[in-house]
């Protein structure tokens, strides 16, 4: 028993000596380090292979020369000159800009009250979850599915054309319901709400209740607590679930495609369209400056607040 | 003066406060004191305004508060896990009841950071204003609460368990300063605890809670020396309470029999309880030949040393056990056998008497 002791103890003292004396504190700290890297090579590996180097060849390609049927890696700026001085190009990519900002809007005004009502009313942790499951329910079906049902309900002689008829409000079923902006808003802003509501909602129910208290008890009215404590304390919420609807709403192409009828032309609807016509340079085009945009709304959203010291 | 007549607090077929009734009066330090679940927190909420009672009335000199929300009541509410806006800083903390209440906010800046300088140097917070307040100590998080409170001028500040979540040796020194700073501003102080040593301590006046409504309420040391029932005796840990019945001027329990004091007038056959305090009772051998006056024969179980003094546990015959408290500034206490038979004397002028038992 002691001889095995000490054999243990000699053991130590020669580990230590093969790693050139390095202290304990030294050698655990390398060995955290190792076990970090294991941790994200695939991840990092993962990235590299199809994000980054896609991207790089993305931008590449988009100075390629295009003919009608073919893509040559000869260099020129040819693709880009014919998107910036397109008028149709940059409206669409004013179009983009427009509805993200409208649909981001719309999704907070209507999001940040439920997310109110679930994070912060409802205290009981399995009501909560259950709300929250209830929000997420449209997601069990395909999104094309989601999409299409607004056509029964917006259509000259959908549900709430008919509603309005028969409620004697309008004489003449209103056309501008489907295959408009509108419609591309509307649906947009129903699919991607649920992603505003759950970030506000979580942050909202880490609000300690009596902090509230401790607010009204100092002498605030609603408008004051709301303005100085509630919402402050929401704003990462608010600023991560504007970042997944900001980056899938400027991505978007369906649901404008089939809520439209081809009338609105986002970025997303460009490059679809362009890839199809074997358009490879132009698509590499439209994908840059849409990664562009993406890339610079998330920085802008980042600066608002900084959600890694606040989570 | 603050008035609670009558106040009836149900959590569905729970009853927090029955029938509630007690006057707290202005310019004075007053402790509550309850064992958890007595109610204490309800009280408190109720009178700040957070709960509208089920039934009764809550009124601030003669003026009813029933159905006045919490920011116009004029009442502070330091809580107990201290609530800070985890956002702003020590200094914006403070500020945020004079800047945003609804009712004549201070609008003039200077105004404010004056005032929040005043109440700074009184709770002794100098140099932690641009602080966040995640990234202060717990009893400077305690200073700002109260500060924040404080610097809103409220005709009453309601504390709940202010002292809980500090350390021992800040606890004592916060005691000092909560006094000190109520004395200076002049204002009420209610104090909720659930330790009879801090209430004691901090309160003028200690009021006992009990099942839901206040048992009684009285200076510190006349509560201490003169409890009105058994509840409160046993609230206050220095008193073992018997139950026994009175025969023939005595006292009557199994194992034990002892006279009992004139007042009140002992009815034969009543059910009595008594109060004996632990630091009023001797041990003697069980073959002790001088005559005792009164005594419980009874079996050392086990004792606490606490530094300046020693606590003993001894169990009746019939499984009650008495605590015993021998202060070491006296002869060294003797050391006992664990199991063995020991009188507990004590002179009968010490007993207390209550003939209306508490239900």
């Amino acid at each position: 028993m002691m001889e095995f002791a000490g054999e243990q103890v000699q053991g130590a003292v020669q580990a230590q000596g093969g790693e050139n004396g390095a202290s304990p504190a030294e050698r655990r700290a390398r060995q955290e380090r190792r076990t970090a890297l294991m941790l994200i090579s695939p991840g990092v590996l993962w990235m590299a292979l199809f994000m980054v180097l896609p991207l790089v060849m993305v931008i590449y390609v988009s100075f390629w020369t295009q003919t009608t049927f073919t893509v040559e890696p000869t260099l020129t700026v040819d693709s880009w000159v014919r998107f910036l001085t397109s008028p149709t190009y940059l409206a669409s990519t004013w179009a983009t800009v427009r509805i993200w900002a409208v649909v981001l809007a719309a999704t907070l005004i209507i999001g940040y009250p439920v997310a109110l009502f679930i994070g912060l009313m409802v205290r009981n942790q399995t009501l909560q979850t259950a709300l929250l499951v209830v929000c997420i329910i449209p997601f069990w079906t395909s999104f094309l599915i989601r999409v299409i049902a607004w056509r029964p309900m917006l259509g000259t002689e959908g549900a709430i054309n008919t509603i309005l008829l028969k409620l004697g409000i309008i004489d003449t079923p209103l056309t501008t319901l489907l295959f408009s902006e509108f419609a591309v808003l509307v649906g947009m802003t129903q699919i991607y709400c649920v992603f505003m509501v759950g970030p506000i909602t979580f942050m909202l129910s880490r609000i300690d209740p009596s902090v509230i208290e401790a607010a009204r008890d100092l002498g605030a009215g609603f408008g004051r607590i709301f303005f100085k404590i509630i919402l402050p304390l929401s704003l990462p919420g608010v600023i991560v679930g504007a970042i997944f609807v900001s980056v899938m709403v400027l991505g978007e192409f369906a649901t404008a495609a089939s809520l439209s009828g081809r009338k609105v032309n986002l970025l997303g609807n460009i490059i679809v369209s362009q890839v199809g016509s074997l358009k490879w340079a132009f698509a590499s085009v439209a994908g840059v400056i849409l990664t562009t945009i993406i890339a610079a709304v998330i920085t802008v959203l980042l600066r608002i607040v900084n959600v890694r010291k606040e989570m | 003066m603050l008035s609670l007549n009558s106040v009836t607090k149900r959590y569905g077929a729970f009853t927090a406060l029955d029938r509630l009734s007690v006057t707290i009066p202005d310019d004075a330090y007053v402790s509550l004191l309850g064992a958890s679940g007595s109610g204490k927190t309800s009280l408190l909420r109720v009178i700040a305004g957070f709960e509208e009672p089920d039934s009764g009335t809550v009124s601030y000199d003669g003026k009813h508060l029933n159905g006045v929300a919490p920011h116009r009541r004029g009442i502070g509410f330091v809580f107990q896990n201290f609530a800070l806006f985890p956002h702003l800083s020590v200094e914006n903390n403070i500020a945020f009841g004079l800047r945003y209440r609804e009712q004549e906010p201070v609008v003039d800046p200077a105004d404010v950071r004056q005032r929040v300088a005043d109440i700074v140097r009184l709770v002794g917070l100098e140099g932690l204003e641009a602080r966040k307040v995640t990234a202060i100590s717990g009893g400077q998080r305690q200073r700002v609460a109260l500060a924040r409170t404080l610097v809103t001028e409220p005709r009453m500040v309601l504390l709940d368990e202010p002292l809980g979540a500090l350390d021992a040796n800040l606890r004592e020194r916060m005691c000092d300063e909560l006094r000190a700073i109520r004395e200076r501003l002049k204002v009420t102080f209610l104090h909720v605890t659930g330790s009879e040593t801090e209430a004691l301590l901090m309160g003028d006046t200690v009021a006992v809670l009990s099942a839901g409504s206040v048992a009684q309420i009285a200076p510190a040391s006349s509560l201490f020396s003169a409890p009105l029932n058994a509840d409160v005796a046993r609230h206050l840990n220095a008193y073992n309470v018997l139950s026994g019945k009175a025969e023939g001027g005595h006292f009557h329990a199994d194992g034990a029999r002892f006279p009992l004091p004139d007042h009140p007038v002992p009815q034969d056959g009543a059910p009595v309880d008594v109060a004996l305090r632990f630091d009023r009772i001797s041990v003697v051998a069980a073959d002790a030949a001088e005559p005792l006056d009164a005594v419980i024969p009874a079996r050392f179980v086990a004792s606490e040393f606490n530094g300046s003094s020693v606590l003993s546990f001894f169990r009746m015959d019939d499984g009650t056990l008495l605590q015993v408290v021998a202060h070491l500034s006296g002869p060294p206490p003797r050391s006992f056998e664990s199991g063995a038979l020991y009188k507990l004397a004590f002179d009968p002028r010490d007993v207390i008497s209550f003939t209306e038992r508490a239900a």
